[in-house]
């Protein structure tokens, strides 16, 4: 054994270890210290188009943040599926909020997910922002301070879908909705102010959301004969009722919900029967807003594949304000929960955010879209509001 | 009064793609004395080879008749290679495992082909619009909408029926099924080629599976992934309740189990979630009454 | 001419420590391990060390042991059960899988007993507990105190369950599947269509609170602070360890000759005089009880219950663990229980394709090892020694 030689190599060792230390040791003190936050939403069934859309926007705003090189923290998305069931979502909720490295959540494009979920959050004291799901119960029903959502609530929407009909001289429908709280919540309103509008609603129908045949309800409907057919409740269902509302030969106009926004449902029934539903959703129109063209932009350079769908917007205005929230008061759950009580004014690309005592929104204002050549066109624009084209069966168009 | 008849059309067609189902089902347990379970994905594994068909016949821009030709041959081509190879490669090595296993094993199969679908069809996990081929609109007779392509599609589902009833009742082959059927011991010692008789009765019976696919295609105009376990399960209940073995059994009970459902939607219209409900009720007691089916299965069991 | 038998040695005990001690530290391992990678190599190690064992004979060793000191194996069970819960006392999703685990084994456990002794075909095992969780949904808000409501849940379970039994006891084979089939589709569409039992929104529950013992308080014993789901998971560890005993008795007593008897050749058993309706009736009882109790707690553990938590394919999964175990082995319950609870969830990357998977193993298992991984020991019924 040449002693000269081994004590060679072992001081070489030793320097090459010393500066691999060293090097590792700035490499972390340039680090920034990473941070987890939850995305959760329908990545697989009927549902997933919208799932993937908010997911592929709340990782473009995590990415747009990370880029940021003023920000004090490394942002990480974990997405998980909750399947819109609402047994699935909550042992998803409750796996996310027993993991205490996941110090914010933004859940749930499902209504009925969400209000089986909101207990777990408050639990666990989780923070989360809603970054879809419209029900009011959600953030009404109780008060607990970790529940937030970007979203409108579906009270807006039925308010000014009930007058746009009164307007247009419709006077007979009939509602068909989910049997989940969504459409039940849904009906209510759509009822409310129907009536208050001096309507008539000739009768109610509750679907379970995966009955598939739909001509028991739907013979019952042609005999009712109402101008208006209004559905609540979400896209695979209404694709249905559109698709099997064709087959029995019935005509009436049909009235939509937020649920049913997006390219979803006119990739579902086809362009042709897709043409001239109406929807009112609780968002004002993206491309027009600066914001919009920002995150559209942006969107399309990501390359992503899928739209960004409806709520796509929402999701990203939903995962920034959480990052937002977290540089200021850190990644501690307790702070960001009151952090979040006091959003006032936060700008996004939709529209500043302020929420209310209940972690409610309170800023989204109602759009009418009407769906015109296999694209969804905000009413105004469109050319039914011309008169060039008109609804079925429309008096007063 | 016009609604009833609305319903009863509507059950006329859905009763036709249950027996179509049960005819399977029956046809495989008279020859193997297995279940099937499969059966029902089987047919969706061919109502999806139908979309793609109809796809690609009209990217090619062929004319409507020609698509709809192909659609059909699609779906029963696909779904009769599924249901042979299924039974060669796990049924017969099977064939004397305890039935459990063998329920099992089936079910399980029909769990693969499911989740393949889901998994690996572009935009597996939904719905899947089927484009219409068949004439739109239909004839309007006192209030009762009969549409064009469910007269189509109930004749011809009916004559499928017919089809491979007079197969089995009057020809060589299904002479062959019938003697397996019976006694397999005896038939193959009277010179019937066992295993590829038994092939080629799955393979029939798949085909059924495959046209009862495009059919529910065409009708509903909409197909996903899941639709096989529903009509798998009605489809086996209509099998049993007309007797196993027995193929005017299995048409029977599709029928019957359409019946009940048009019942109680055509009764009660706002209970119609509850048509299921009735009818495998309806089936339970059925066959606690009569523990062998409503054409009884003769069967001799050596003590 | 006298027959002497050699008495047999009692088997070592060594063995069925080493067994327990390994069986413990591998569910330690596999639960708080999250980065894939590693929890790929750790399932790896494992599955080896299973093979070797069997290769050999440390399984039959442990067997034996086991059968023959019955009162150190139910020590060293207990040993290891507190061992677990120390090591996983931070994991909340830990305790949690580790209580539906149980949950699922008992179920099957009492499917065992069906199945595997009485030979009826129940594919409804999901619709009992369903049965039991819904119990507990609509009678806890009533007031009804948290243990009844267990009791009451296995009532419930085994009332709706006579209704089948006419149906059960009138058909043979493939009939008799249907019964079940059928109420398993029924049960579920029937609680998608009406709103008392929630629909498909489902209901929500209060958690449990036991003799005044509040199930979300974490628990502190010398210093180590437990998180609150060991509550539930040592309740369920009891009601399991309860349904093995009364399982492994029924199994070593006559009724248990007398079920095997039904089971394998009905005709000949009732030539014998075996009324085989009334066993029939006591197995398909004693399993549906099994379930209900296990439904009510499941339901009160995750605060939520849906007719999506209890389909047709999970009543297909609980059939599926029995095979898997070995039909007729109730000890084969557990680790094939644990396989399929467990794994899909923390394997994370093959989330996705986990019901394929599994579908796919299940017919291996059944096409090369029908008897699954602890295949039922014949009965040795030894004859006196003259």
């Amino acid at each position: 054994m040449d002693l000269m030689r081994w004590s060679k190599r072992l001081a070489i060792l030793a320097a090459v270890s010393a500066f691999a230390m060293v090097a590792l040791e700035s490499e972390q003190a340039f680090a920034k210290e990473k941070v987890k936050i939850a995305f959760v939403g329908p990545m697989t069934g009927s549902i997933s188009p919208h799932g993937i859309g908010g997911r592929n926007s709340a990782e473009l705003a995590v990415k747009i943040m990370n880029s940021d090189p003023k920000t004090k923290y490394e942002y990480q998305l974990e997405v998980f599926d909750d399947e819109c069931k609402p047994n699935v979502g909550v042992q998803v909720i409750t796996k996310i909020a027993s993991d205490r490295s996941i110090v914010a959540a933004i859940p749930h494009y499902c209504s009925a997910t969400a209000i089986a979920t909101v207990d777990i959050f408050h639990r666990f004291k989780l923070p989360m922002v809603i970054w879809a799901a419209v029900l009011p119960e959600i953030t009404y029903a109780q008060k607990y301070p970790e529940i937030h959502r970007v979203s409108g609530i579906l009270i807006g929407q039925n308010r000014v879908g009930a007058q746009f009909m009164k307007e247009h001289g419709y006077t007979t429908f009939v509602s068909v909705a989910d049997s989940t709280d969504y459409g039940k919540s849904m009906n209510k309103y759509f009822t409310q102010f129907t009536l208050e509008n001096n309507n008539k609603i000739l009768g109610t129908f509750s679907v379970p959301p995966d009955q598939q045949d739909l001509s028991a309800e739907l013979t019952k409907i042609k005999e009712l004969n109402p101008q208006v057919i209004y559905f609540g409740g979400l896209t695979p269902l209404g694709a249905r009722l559109r698709t099997q509302m064709e087959k029995l030969g019935i005509t009436a106009q049909f009235e939509g919900n937020s649920g049913i926004m997006g390219d979803n449902y006119i990739n579902a029934v086809g362009p042709k029967l897709a043409e001239g539903t109406v929807t009112f959703f609780d968002s004002p129109p993206i491309a027009k807003m600066p914001g919009g063209k920002f995150f559209t932009e942006q969107y399309q350079a990501a390359g992503y594949r899928e739209p960004p769908e409806a709520y796509g917007p929402f999701a990203y205005v939903a995962t920034r304000l959480v990052m937002e929230t977290i540089e200021k008061a850190g990644p501690d759950r307790a702070k960001i929960t009151a952090a979040l009580g006091d959003v006032k004014d936060v700008p996004s690309i939709i529209a500043p955010i302020t929420f209310d005592d209940h972690g409610q929104n309170i800023t989204p204002l109602t759009t009418k879209y009407v769906v015109q050549d296999g694209k969804w066109v905000v009413w105004e624009d469109s050319e039914y509001a011309t008169g060039k084209r008109k609804l079925v069966n429309c008096p007063h168009c | 009064m016009a609604a009833v008849f609305q319903h009863i059309l509507n059950g006329l067609m859905q009763g036709t793609i249950y027996g179509l189902v049960a005819m399977g089902f029956t046809i495989f347990f008279g020859v193997m004395n297995v279940i099937k379970f499969s059966h029902g994905d089987v047919l969706t594994f061919g109502a999806f080879a139908a979309i793609v068909a109809v796809w690609t016949t009209s990217g090619l821009g062929l004319p409507i008749w020609l698509q709809v030709i192909f659609v059909f041959l699609a779906a029963m081509l696909v779904s009769a290679v599924a249901g042979a190879a299924i039974s060669h490669f796990l049924i017969m090595p099977l064939r004397n495992a305890p039935p459990l296993n063998m329920l099992l094993m089936t079910m399980m199969t029909g769990t693969v082909l499911r989740e393949t679908i889901r998994l690996f069809f572009p935009n597996g996990t939904n719905s899947q619009r089927f484009p219409e081929l068949l004439p739109v609109g239909g004839l309007n007779i006192g209030g009762v909408f009969i549409r064009y392509d469910g007269m189509i599609l109930i004749a011809s589902g009916i004559a499928s029926i017919a089809i491979v009833h007079w197969i089995i009742v009057h020809t060589r082959f299904g002479l062959a099924v019938r003697a397996v059927a019976e006694d397999s011991e005896t038939a193959r010692t009277m010179g019937i080629n066992f295993s590829r008789t038994i092939l080629l009765t799955f393979a029939l019976g798949s085909i059924t599976a495959g046209f009862a696919g495009a059919l529910f295609g065409l009708y509903y105009s909409e197909i996903n992934y899941g639709m096989g376990l529903l009509l798998a399960i009605i489809g086996f209940s209509a099998a049993i309740v007309g007797g196993l073995g027995n193929i005017w059994g299995a048409i029977l009970g599709g029928y019957l189990f359409a019946g009940l459902q048009t019942f109680v939607v055509a009764a009660a219209p706002s209970m119609s979630d509850y048509k299921n409900v009735f009818a495998f009720i309806c089936v339970i007691a059925l066959i606690t009454l009569r523990p062998t089916g409503l054409i009884a299965e003769r069967k001799a069991e050596r003590v | 001419m006298s027959i002497s038998m050699q008495s047999r040695r009692k088997a070592a005990i060594w063995p069925l420590a080493i067994a327990v001690a390994l069986s413990a530290a591998a569910l330690i391992a596999l639960l708080s391990i999250d980065d894939q990678i590693t929890l790929g190599v750790t399932l790896g190690v494992i599955a080896a060390g299973c093979v070797l064992a069997a290769r050999f004979g440390a399984v039959a060793a442990t067997e034996a042991a086991g059968a023959d000191h019955p009162f150190v194996l139910r020590v060293l069970v207990v040993l290891a059960a507190i061992a677990v819960l120390i090591g996983l006392r931070n994991d909340n999703f830990g305790l949690l899988m580790v209580t539906t685990v149980l949950i699922y084994a008992t179920v099957c456990i009492g499917l065992t007993i069906q199945m595997g002794y009485a030979g009826l075909f129940n594919f409804a095992g999901a619709a009992f507990l369903g049965i039991g969780g819904y119990t507990a949904a609509l009678l806890g808000p009533k007031g009804v105190p948290d243990l009844l409501l267990l009791a009451l849940g296995g009532f419930a379970a085994v009332v709706v369950g006579s209704l089948l039994l006419l149906p059960v006891l009138r058909t043979r084979g493939h009939y008799a599947a249907l019964a079940t089939l059928a109420f398993s589709i029924l049960f579920n569409v029937f609680l998608d269509a009406n709103d008392i039992f929630g629909g498909p929104q489902g209901l929500k529950l209060q958690g449990m609170v036991l003799f005044g013992w509040d199930f979300t308080n974490d628990i502190t014993i010398a210093g180590y602070t437990i998180s609150s789901y060991a509550n539930y998971a040592i309740l369920a560890g009891l009601l399991t360890a309860a349904a093995m005993m009364l399982t492994g008795f029924i199994d070593r007593s006559w009724i248990g000759v007398w079920l095997d008897a039904v089971r394998l050749d009905e005709v000949a058993a009732s030539v014998f005089g075996l009324k085989i309706g009334r066993w029939k009736i006591a197995a398909f009882t004693i399993g549906n009880f099994f379930a209900g109790v296990m439904g009510a707690l499941y339901a009160k553990m995750t605060g939520f219950i849906a007719p999506s938590n209890f389909t047709f394919g999970d009543s297909l999964t609980m059939v599926s663990i029995v095979i898997l175990g070995g039909i007729g082995n109730r000890w084969g319950v557990l680790p094939a229980a644990l396989i399929v609870v467990l794994l899909p969830e923390k394997l994370q990357f093959i989330q996705e394709y986990r019901f394929l998977l599994f579908s796919i193993l299940v017919i291996i298992i059944l096409v090369a090892w029908p008897d699954g991984l602890i295949a039922r020991r014949l009965r040795k019924l030894e004859f006196a020694r003259r």
